[in-house]
């Protein structure tokens, strides 16, 4: 049962990155928030686009462009603030996200498509909409965006 | 030193305070604790004094520069962080480490009065060269790690295919002196 709603009916919020029309379950969403200011600085890890200053603390901000469409994602106006669990430790990071986010209540079927961080879909009014598995979808990626550098370094 | 905080900002302004040296490298900034240089130098001020390493068994290290009878292994700040190349003009010599860090230039000194810890999403090198983030003047910086510019790892790799060249150069150099 989710305990805001007292349905028995899980609640998402679907949003677009880039072209692609995707969900996350509500839980996992802090907020929506307007585009920060960015600040980026040297660093090795893949995804991350910068740093931004939310009420006094440090948020990273992951792009899930490589991961689900292949590239960078497009300039965004907001941001979704989600909770990620890395190592046992609770930390929130914004995603770029572009257009408008919707929060829907429906039941999560199977997952039908062939990408490994699809944890199921939803359908709705005809279309079916994939819910990310949040942490796989940041693996993917993650590893799509280390393979683009290891071909750029071996083509250099 | 300012001790980190966890990532958020404490309410009453009761933290220590730490002055920074803040440098440029390519088009970002960073901040390195005031009290971990020992030196800081122009590179045009530094001729006489720099070796070539026989065997530079890292990218970011070709030369050593003798500073007081102490040597100092050259790191140069855009190979470290990976960085296109740059035009280093300023030398930073740190006074814990046997590095000396060339930087495009030094832009101000200033107080940090707060250390973020780095998110934990964050799990690349950047957890070695860090100390942490900063905010100055509503900007977010890096806190350079002075250990982090050569590990422990890497010195021993320097010094294992360049054995005794850092105290070399140190004794060649106060020979010269007594002479």
């Amino acid at each position: 049962m989710n305990p805001e709603t007292g349905s028995l009916v899980p609640s998402f919020v679907i949003f677009h990155v880039g072209t692609r029309r995707v969900a996350l379950p509500r839980d996992c969403v802090a907020e929506m928030i307007a585009s920060p200011l960015l600040f980026s600085f040297p660093h090795t890890t893949p995804m991350i686009a910068g740093v931004a200053l939310r009420r006094g603390r440090i948020v990273p901000v992951l792009d899930l462009g490589p991961g689900l469409l292949g590239a960078a994602s497009p300039t965004a106006r907001f941001f979704l603030v989600v909770e990620r669990c890395i190592s046992n430790i609770a930390e929130r990071c914004a995603i770029p996200v572009q257009g408008e986010c919707e929060l829907v209540a429906a039941n999560m079927l199977p997952a039908a498509g062939p990408d490994e961080f699809v944890a199921g879909c939803l359908a709705l009014n005809g279309e079916m909409i994939d819910v990310l598995d949040l942490e796989k979808a940041i693996a993917a990626g993650a590893r799509i965006q280390e393979e683009s550098v290891a071909a750029a370094e071996a083509l250099s | 030193m300012t001790q980190p905080v966890g990532s958020s900002l404490m309410p009453r302004d009761t933290r220590p305070r730490e002055q920074v040296a803040v440098f440029s490298i390519a088009q970002f900034r960073f901040a390195i604790s005031a009290a971990s240089i020992q030196e800081i130098r122009s590179t045009d001020s530094l001729g006489g004094t720099v070796v070539e390493l026989d065997r530079p068994v890292l990218r970011k290290v070709r030369h050593i520069v003798e500073r007081d009878a102490r040597s100092y292994y050259v790191v140069s700040g855009y190979e470290h962080f990976h960085l296109p190349a740059s035009r280093p003009t300023t030398v930073l010599i740190l006074r814990n480490a046997p590095v000396a860090v060339l930087v495009d230039k030094i832009e101000e000194m200033a107080e940090m009065r707060v250390l973020l810890t780095l998110p934990h999403s964050f799990h690349g090198e950047e957890r070695t060269w860090y100390r942490g983030l900063t905010v100055l003047e509503r900007n977010v910086l890096p806190v350079a790690n002075p250990l982090g510019f050569l590990t422990a790892a890497e010195l021993l790799r320097l010094e294992e295919q360049n054995p005794g060249l850092l105290e070399t150069a140190a004794a060649q150099r106060y020979e010269g002196g007594r002479a």
